[in-house]
This record gives structure tokens, C-alpha cells and sequence, in this order.
């Protein structure tokens, strides 16, 4: 393979992983400022946690006036004294809103530092300690690594377009995690729930990752993981907060689908790749210690049975010149040399994501599929129905009280 | 040369007894065992009369040789005695599918080759010209002695200097032409092999030694030795009777003066060491030394750039030794240093000068892997300004010379002959221009003929005219021979008269490549063979025998265009964007539009509001949290304890 500098695949899958931890930590902080601003019980409770926060904090003179002001408030679960009025107040919340983003920030931080250390360490063993154990049979092993990738792929692809619902997911959870917290409020783990939520997040996305990461990378070259890495963290930073700040759920939508179309683009070509690669170490295994002829293109250089295509060029594994052709390949699973093998399952690969989209979406209860409903498509419309049915009688209600109300008015008049 | 060109049996019959001696050898062609001359694995090798290596044969130039063949082999035979006239009787040629069909396992055959009336001397060899079974061992030096040699020597001796593999021919044929090996790595020989023969017999192993198998009366390689004594000058016969290797010979400490080539005597040429490929002869004098102190290697090293790879197991340098004296030490030079035989440098002693041109067939040849994923010779050219290309050599079914002897007035259409044949006029003068286009060195040669080399081009791409000269048709008296080495993308002009009626196959001499299509036919005067046709009946007899028309054209049909049934082919891969490679590329973009149309599909349509998903995620979480963690297993064990752990 080509000296490579930039592997796509794994570029996408970091870059997605960030977009999913962006999307967890902006739900995060927008519950934060909904909880300062508008759930002024709860805020309580978090500056009461808050006031046993870290003393050694840089923050920490400042927010001691507060809880000063209240020492009682951590002896009673159930009392919520009303402390939220005033400008001291005010600059209070804003402080301790300063404080919890931090917080949010410092976790997630933490929790990406964690994941990239377990990444960089998991990568440096697999290259530095295992990388030699298939360098005799090359073929077969990209074969099976290609293969790996391009399934780890279609599952993420797929989930993928799942993302704009995820930022409404993580609302309910993370506000359920809230409302656990306080049931367990007396277990004093109150005051890390803004650190260890965001930690704990990245970090399940940072493990996701480094399992993806790792899957795929394991048929590449250990020079293609760090730029893509970090390119793709890069970019995942910046369209998170932009879908933080401005992004409309369609919009996200709009670009889910974009990125699910790349991702299942490559997914597609490795796939392919890997059903070639099982070919071509066939035929080296076939032809035997002349492996010398199956290098390079042209007559010699590929099995003529089941060949569909193959042109004197464009190889994307010549390693002198193979300008844009690896990137080709990369991006589309282009070859020079394609088999029936490698087409029929480039086309099989889109097949099953069409299939599998038609069920999902089927099974969510979003299309009928040859005039049938599934279990959560019967649900969705009895709960619109009764929606409508609640919305409808609360319009009859209404009217109902205008009509009851304007023999009034005219008698009024009258 | 020719002069006497009438037919064989009717000069055999009319001709003086005082001039025709007859020679008659009687050989059953047979499967010997337990063959072993290089002493590394015994196998079965093709002989005769149950021995191997074949009796070497020495005749008078006065004498005809007939040659009575007995197949006891399993698959046809031909006996090809390599480089002899035969005068217009070219189905005694022995070359299978061009002179005749072979013959059948268990019928006879009588091979007559009028040596006494083609004027040939020299050293020439004999061998199997069908089904690889030379490389299975079917060949020996035939060694024609004139009535006065053009030099004086005390003593004449024979080299045969061969591969040897260890495998038979038809496991390697398999391997060769396969899909497994499109490179066309040819068979990679198991040992060089060096033998010596003197007169009727080989020379036996030196004293002392016990060498295996049934070869065990012939001395071959360090076994074989060469008595010199001093003073004396010795005509030393180098033959490479081998199938695909060529050798370097030298002798150490001896000066080698080149006095033949190909059953043509030259005038002296000093050289150190013979650059010798397959199917090449030389003679050399060699001058004893004085004195007896020392004795000394004779080396055949194989020319190791002809081969893929060279093994650990194979040893690519025969030796065998020139004894002056047993008891004296013995020197054993080695060398790096190869130096190529230019052949054009030498002069014949008979002058002939040439004659201009009148007919020019030239070809380019190269290998390729071709449409069935085999690889093959691949030849492209021109013949009289009528271009072809991409074509590679079958055999036909109908034996050319069989065919030219029964088309009548078609015999001159070239046609009729199948692909890679070419009818010439009768003393035509014709020139073959051959470009070599491969990697590797080429031993060509031309049945029935000697050819005369009247130019050599070292790269014919070249515009460097020191490279690439011109032909200079003025030369008094140009280099012949039968058997040339063309080396990597070089040019050689052969110019031969076309004073021999008969079907004359011209090819490369590796037997991996005349299998894998390295030849053409020439249709040399075919309707002087018609008149000059003495075919004995035996030879559509045996066609017969073995399913094969012996009439008409190529295929057997009494036409010059309909050649159906005619084996032909594998053909150059057209590999290119063509309408298959479209079509698959069209389909892959249309699945992949359509995949992604169903993304879109997927993620638009049956809008779930923000609300649905907090309602679904709602349940979602509250039927995980009533089920408990680890799929309910870890409220079970609470409910265990009695306590419940949550309210909801």
C-alpha cells in the first residue's frame, strides 16, 4: 500500500464520535443555563452542591459568599429556600453558571484526554507489536481488515442519520440523570454531576471511537491515523459548536445525510476492496513464489477469470504514481483491476443499506411498507389520534365555553 | 549445394554405389529408468533401446543415414535430425505438426536423411521434435565426418552439454503453460549436465568413480574426463543438445580456436570462452600443453540471466576435467566474467556471396499473458509488406508439408497453411528480419537451411545507426548457420535462399517457447514440391492412425478460407475501458445513487417531532429502569434482598 498520510475512513469516524460528544456536551450546557434560569429549585440544590465544591478552585472566594449565605441549605433536602432575587443574585447565578460551564468543559476535556491516551497506546501496541504478523500474506490481510471496516461502517452509517434525534435523546437522559441525582443527593455526588456527565460522555464516545479507530485502522498504515485523527477532531469541534449556535434540526439533518452518504461511500469501496483483496491473494497464492508478475498493472498482473475491468493506469497501489488514485480509491473503492467479485459486492453493500433503511424506517414507524404498519407505526398514529382527539376536545371545550359565554355577552348587549 | 535435388528413394536406388554408402540404425525409442546423471535423483528419461543417453552417431558424409524408428513410447514421436537438407524431401524432417503427424505409439518409421547427397559435414545432433520429449532426454550428437577435413587435429572428441530436469516434461509443460504462471517463468532446470563421446560411444566415468543409476557407463559432469597428451592438438565438438539453458564453455588454462559453427567450417577465431545456446554447435581446436604438471576444469556454466531465479538447490556450473596426468593437481578457475559469441564475426571457409533479397518476412516477438490468462509467444510483423499481429503459433492438424504437397494450386496461398505461414517462390531469396522483443536471449532456428546473417542490429529501436546499421549488401562472404542466438531487443537479418522445396518450420529452440507458439512456417516452393513428391504412403498412414488429416489445408479442407476446426489462438488481452467494464461501472454508480437516494429517503418523510422523541426516549428509559441493569438481572438479585432500590 501507498505511503499514507491521511486515511478517510478514519477521519469520518473521528469526526462523527466529536460531533456526537459536541451534540452531548451542548445538551448539557443549554440544561445548565435552563436550570440557572428557569428551574430555580433545582439551582438550589446545585449551589448547595456547589458550595462544597473544590477549595482549591481559582473560583472558589467568589463562590464561597453564596454558600456563606446559606449554610443551612445542604442540612434539608426537601427545603428550598428562595435566594434568587436581587443583583447580588443575579451576578451569583452568573457565576455559578460560569462555573458549571466550566465544569462541563473541564470533564469533557478530561474524559477526551482519557480516551485519546487509551486510543494512542491501544494504536502504538497494534502497530509496534503486531503489525508484522501479516506482512507475508498482505492481501489476506487487508482482505479481512477492509472487511472489518466496512462493516464497523454500514452499523455507524446507519446510526448515523439517527444523530438529529440525538440531541432531544440526550435532554431526556441527561435530565433523567438530574432527576436521579436527586434521589441520590445524599450519596454527596451531587457536586461532581457536572464534571464526571460530560467525562463520562466523551469518554464513552472517545471509547466508541478508538473501537472504530482501531477496526479500521487495522489495515492501515500507522502513518495514516494521526492527521485524520486529529483532522477529524478538528472539524468535529467546529461543526458541533456550529450546530450548537446556530444549526436548525434540519439543517443538521441536511448534513447527517451528506456525511452518511460519504461514510457509506467508503463503507461500499472497502467492502469491495476486501473482496478483492481475498481475490488477489487467491490468484498470488495460485501463482505461487512468482510474486513479482502480479505486481503492476496490465496482462500477467490479474486473474482474466471473473475480470470485468482492467485499464493500464490509474492503479491506486502503484506506489510511484498514483496521484489521486489512492484518494480515488480511498473515497469510492476505485480499482484499476475490478473482478466480478469486487462489483457485485460493491453493489450488494448499497443494496443492504437500502434494505436495511426501508426496515428501519418501516420498524420506527415512519413509513408503511406494501400497506402494512409496524408495532411503533400503530403507536405513533393512536398517540397523534389521541393528541388530536385531546386537541380536538379541548377546541370543542373552548368554543363550547365562547358559546356558553355569548348568550352572556348578548344578553349584555341586550 | 542442392544439385542433386531429386528424390530420396529414387537416388537411394539409381544413384552409384560407389558414392551411396547406406548407414542404417535401428533405435526403439523407449522409457529407461532409473536415470541419473547429475547423481541427484533418478527418474524415468526417455532412450533407446533401454539406454540412456541415446548412442551418439558418427556417419561418413559419403553415407545415407537411415534411421529405423520404433515408438515404444506412449505418445507420438519424431525424430528431427537438426540441420540437415534433406534435399526436397522435407516430411523426413521429423518437426511434428509441420512435416508429419508422428508416429503412433508402436508402429515404426523409417527416417532417410541423404547426407550423402546434401553435401553436409559437421557437427549436427539429433532429438525428438514432438511433445517436449528431447527435454525428456530424446537426443545425441550426430557427428558427420567429410572426406578431408579443412584442418588436421590428432584427435576428435564430443561435448554434449545439456539442462537436465528432474521432473518430466509433462508436468513441466503443465506447470508452464498455466494460468498459475502468467508470467511465463519458464521451467527453472535441476542441473547442467557435460558428457563426453567419442566416435559410436560415450566415455565412461573416471576410474574410481561409482556413479548411481542406469547412466552408471557414462561419466557426466565431475565423473567425466578428457585424456590430453602433450603436445597434441584436439578438434573438441561442442553441442548444447539442451532445452532451454545456454552455456558458457571455456577451458582452463587452454586456448579455444573456433573452426566450425553449425556443420559450417570457419576460418580460425580465437576465443576464450563459447557463448552457446541451445541447439548450437561448435568445434575448437584445443593444443595440448607441454607438460603434464597440472590438469585442468572444463566449465559448462549455464547463462543464469536466461532464468527467473536461480534455486539454492541448483548448482548452474557443470565441470569435468582434463586429465594429463592422474596424480597431478588440478586447477579449477572460476570466473564472473561471460562473454557473448558474436557468430557475425566469423568467416566461413566455403565463400558465399550474397544474393539480393527478393522475398522479406519480419516479425517482432514478445511474451504477454494472453486472454486465457496463460502466457505465450506473441508474434507481430510483416511478410512482403502484408502486415499481421498479435499472433501466436499453433500447431496445425494437417502437417504443412502435407498440406502443400495435396492443395494443388492453393498450396501458394498462405492461408490455407493457417496462421504464421508463409508460402515463398521457388529460388526466391529470401530475407527474415527478427526482432526480438523480449528480455531474453533467443536460439532461432531454421529447419533445412543454413542461413546466412547478414546483419546484426544490437537494439532495433535505436536511432544510433552504430546500434542500428543498416544492412551492407556488399559483405563478400556473411557468417551461415542454423542455429542463432538472438539476445534482448536486438535485430538480426538472415538472408536464405529458397533452393530446398519443403515446409521448414522457423523457431525458437527453448522448447518452453516453441510450445508456447515461438515459431512460423515456410512454405518453401510448394509447387516444386508438388513435382518433386516422392511422400511415402506411410506417413498418411500414420496421420490416419492418429485422427489427423493428411490432406488439404491446415484443417484438413480442401479450401484456402475455411480453416474451421483448426485449433487456434489464446489471443493479446484487450484490456481498456471496453462496454463490459461501462456497463459494471454503471450499475456500481447506479446502486450507489439509488443507496443514496435512500438515505435521504430514510431521514426525510414521517417527520419525528422533538416531542415524539422525548415521549419515546421517555418509555424507552423508564422500561430500561423497570426492567434494572444487566437485563433485569440486577433487580432481580435487589428483589432478592427485599429492598427495593427505586420507587419507580
Amino acid at each position: 500500500m501507498a505511503k499514507n498520510l491521511f486515511s478517510v475512513s478514519i477521519f469520518f469516524i473521528v469526526f462523527r464520535e466529536t460531533i456526537e460528544a459536541a451534540i452531548i456536551v451542548s445538551v448539557l450546557l443549554g440544561l445548565v443555563e435552563q436550570i440557572v434560569y428557569e428551574d430555580p429549585a433545582r439551582l438550589a440544590r446545585l449551589k448547595d452542591a456547589d458550595r462544597t465544591s473544590d477549595p482549591e478552585s481559582p473560583e472558589s472566594p467568589t463562590t464561597e459568599k453564596p454558600s456563606e449565605k446559606d449554610p443551612s441549605a445542604s442540612s434539608d433536602a426537601s427545603s428550598t429556600p428562595e435566594l434568587t432575587s436581587g443583583t447580588d443574585d443575579d451576578v451569583t447565578t452568573k457565576r455559578l453558571l460560569r462555573k458549571m460551564r466550566f465544569q462541563i468543559f473541564m470533564g469533557a476535556i478530561l474524559g477526551l484526554a482519557i480516551a485519546g491516551g487509551i486510543g494512542a497506546a491501544f494504536i502504538a501496541v497494534w502497530f509496534t507489536q503486531a503489525a508484522d504478523l501479516w506482512a507475508n500474506t498482505e492481501n489476506l490481510w487487508e482482505g479481512i481488515f477492509s472487511l472489518i471496516a466496512s462493516i464497523i461502517i454500514f452499523v455507524m452509517g446507519v446510526t448515523m442519520l439517527k444523530m438529529d434525534r440525538a440531541k432531544a435523546k440526550w435532554r431526556v437522559k441527561l435530565q433523567r440523570a438530574f432527576s436521579g441525582q436527586e434521589v441520590d443527593r445524599n450519596a454527596k455526588a451531587g457536586k461532581w454531576v457536572l464534571f464526571i456527565l460530560p467525562m463520562i460522555t466523551v469518554l464513552r464516545e472517545g471509547m466508541e471511537a478508538i473501537v472504530f479507530v482501531g477496526g479500521v485502522s487495522l489495515g492501515q498504515q500507522a502513518t495514516s491515523i494521526p492527521i485524520a485523527a486529529i483532522v477529524g477532531l478538528i472539524c468535529g469541534l467546529v461543526v458541533g459548536f456550529l450546530i450548537y449556535t446556530f444549526a436548525s434540526r434540519t439543517t443538521l439533518t441536511i448534513f447527517m445525510i451528506v456525511m452518511t452518504n460519504f461514510i457509506l461511500l467508503i463503507g461500499s469501496g472497502l467492502f469491495s476492496k476486501a473482496v478483492w483483496y481475498f481475490e488477489s491473494h487467491m490468484f498470488s497464492v495460485l501463482v505461487g513464489a512468482e510474486v513479482d508478475d502480479t505486481g503492476g498493472d496490465g496482462p500477467g498482473s490479474f486473474d482474466v477469470r471473473g475480470s470485468v475491468w482492467h485499464i493500464n493506469c490509474c492503479n491506486p497501489e502503484n506506489n510511484f504514481d498514483n496521484t489521486g488514485w489512492s484518494i480515488f480509491a480511498a473515497i469510492f473503492g476505485w480499482t484499476n483491476s475490478a473482478t466480478l467479485g469486487s462489483v457485485l459486492s460493491y453493489v450488494f453493500y448499497w443494496i443492504a443499506v437500502m434494505v436495511v433503511l426501508v426496515y428501519l424506517k418501516f420498524k420506527e414507524g415512519r413509513t408503511k411498507l406494501l400497506g402494512r404498519e409496524s408495532q411503533a407505526g400503530v403507536r405513533r398514529r393512536e398517540r397523534k389520534e389521541m393528541l388530536a382527539a385531546q386537541a380536538a376536545a379541548e377546541e370543542e371545550e373552548e368554543k363550547q365555553r365562547e358559546r356558553e359565554a355569548a348568550p352572556v355577552v348578548e344578553e349584555l348587549v341586550q | 549445394m542442392l544439385s542433386a535435388a531429386c528424390a530420396v528413394l529414387a537416388l537411394l536406388s539409381a544413384a552409384s554405389p560407389a558414392l551411396a554408402g547406406v548407414r542404417e540404425i535401428w533405435w526403439n525409442v523407449t522409457y529407461v529408468d532409473n536415470v541419473d546423471p547429475d547423481g541427484l535423483y533418478p527418474r524415468q528419461a526417455i532412450g533407446v533401446n533401454g539406454t540412456w543417453p541415446p548412442p551418439p552417431i558418427e556417419i561418413n558424409s559419403t553415407d545415407s543415414l537411415i534411421l529405423h524408428t520404433t515408438n515404444s513410447l506412449t505418445d507420438p514421436l519424431t525424430i528431427h535430425h537438426h540441420g540437415m537438407y534433406f534435399n526436397s524431401t522435407s516430411w523426413m524432417d521429423g518437426a511434428m505438426g509441420v512435416s508429419q503427424c508422428g508416429i503412433p505409439p508402436g508402429e515404426d518409421l523409417t527416417y532417410v536423411v541423404p547426407i550423402n547427397a546434401s553435401g553436409q559435414y559437421g557437427t549436427y545432433w539429433v532429438h525428438a521434435h514432438s511433445n517436449g520429449q528431447y527435454v525428456d532426454g530424446l537426443r545425441a550428437p550426430l557427428v558427420i565426418l567429410p572426406e578431408t577435413e579443412a584442418y588436421t587435429y590428432d584427435d576428435d572428441f564430443t561435448i554434449s552439454i545439456s539442462d537436465w530436469y528432474h521432473d518430466s516434461h509433462a508436468v513441466l509443460i503443465q506447470q508452464f503453460i498455466s494460468i498459475s504462471n502468467p508470467g511465463g517463468a519458464e521451467p527453472i532446470p535441476d542441473a547442467p549436465l557435460m558428457y563426453f563421446s567419442q566416435h559410436d560411444a560415450y566415455l565412461p566415468p573416471k576410474s574410481g568413480s561409482s556413479p548411481a543409476g542406469s547412466t552408471s557407463a557414462t561419466g557426466f559432469n565431475e565423473n567425466a574426463t578428457l585424456s590430453f597428451e602433450p603436445g597434441k592438438t584436439y578438434r573438441i565438438r561442442i553441442v548444447n543438445t539442451g532445452a532451454f539453458g545456454g552455456f558458457y564453455f571455456w577451458i582452463d588454462g587452454h586456448e579455444m580456436r573456433i573452426i566450425e559453427a553449425d556443420g559450417v567450417d570457419t576460418a580460425p577465431y580465437t576465443v576464450d570462452q563459447l557463448n552457446i545456446g541451445v541447439a548450437q554447435r561448435y568445434s575448437v581446436l584445443v593444443t595440448a600443453k607441454n607438460d603434464t604438471s597440472a590438469n585442468y576444469a572444463i566449465h559448462a556454466n549455464f547463462d543464469t540471466t536466461m532464468f527467473d531465479t536461480v534455486p539454492d538447490t541448483l548448482n548452474p556450473n557443470a565441470t569435468s576435467y582434463i586429465i594429463y596426468d592422474a596424480d597431478s593437481p588440478t586447477t579449477d578457475l572460476t570466473t564472473d566474467v561471460y562473454l557473448d559469441m558474436p557468430d557475425i564475426n566469423l568467416v566461413p571457409l566455403e565463400v558465399q556471396g550474397m544474393q539480393p533479397a527478393t522475398a522479406t518476412l519480419e516479425f517482432e516477438f514478445e511474451f504477454d499473458t494472453m486472454t486465457d490468462g496463460t502466457n505465450h509467444a506473441v508474434l507481430t510483423g510483416a511478410f512482403n509488406g502484408a502486415s499481421w499481429g498479435g499472433v501466436t503459433y499453433n500447431s496445425p492438424l494437417t502437417p504443412a508439408a502435407m498440406s502443400a504437397l495435396t492443395l494443388g494450386e492453393n498450396a501458394t496461398v498462405s492461408s490455407a497453411y493457417g496462421p504464421l505461414s508463409f508460402p515463398v517462390g521457388h529460388l526466391e531469396v529470401l530475407d527474415i528480419i527478427l526482432r526480438n522483443g523480449d528480455t531474453g536471449k533467443h536460439p532461432f532456428h531454421l529447419h533445412g537451411h543454413k542461413m546466412q546473417i547478414v546483419n546484426f542490429v544490437s537494439n532495433y529501436t535505436s536511432e544510433d545507426t552504430s546500434l542500428n546499421p543498416p544492412i551492407n549488401e556488399s559483405q563478400p562472404n556473411p557468417m551461415r548457420r542454423d542455429t542463432v542466438l538472438s539476445p534482448a531487443s536486438s535485430e538480426y537479418t538472415f538472408r536464405v535462399i529458397m533452393d530446398n522445396p519443403g515446409a521448414w518450420f522457423f523457431h525458437c529452440h527453448i522448447d518452453w517457447h516453441l510450445e508456447s507458439g515461438l515459431a512460423v512456417q515456410i512454405i518453401e516452393a510448394p509447387l516444386q514440391m508438388q513435382e518433386r513428391n516422392t511422400l511415402p504412403s506411410v506417413f498418411n498412414d500414420q496421420c490416419a492412425a492418429l485422427g489427423l488429416p493428411y490432406s488439404g489445408n491446415a484443417a484438413g479442407h480442401a479450401s484456402t478460407t475455411d480453416l474451421s476446426g483448426l485449433p487456434v489462438g489464446p489471443w493479446l488481452q484487450n484490456n481498456g475501458w471496453h462496454s463490459r467494464g461501462i456497463g459494471a461501472m454503471a450499475g456500481c454508480v447506479l446502486t450507489a445513487v439509488l443507496g443514496m437516494a435512500s438515505v435521504v429517503w430514510y431521514a426525510f418523510g414521517g417527520h419525528i417531532s422533538e416531542a415524539e422523541i422525548e415521549h419515546e426516549e421517555r418509555i424507552r428509559l423508564e422500561a430500561k429502569a423497570a426492567r434494572g441493569r444487566f437485563f433485569g438481572l440486577a433487580k432481580k438479585v435487589k428483589a432478592l434482598r427485599a429492598q427495593p432500590a427505586r420507587e419507580d
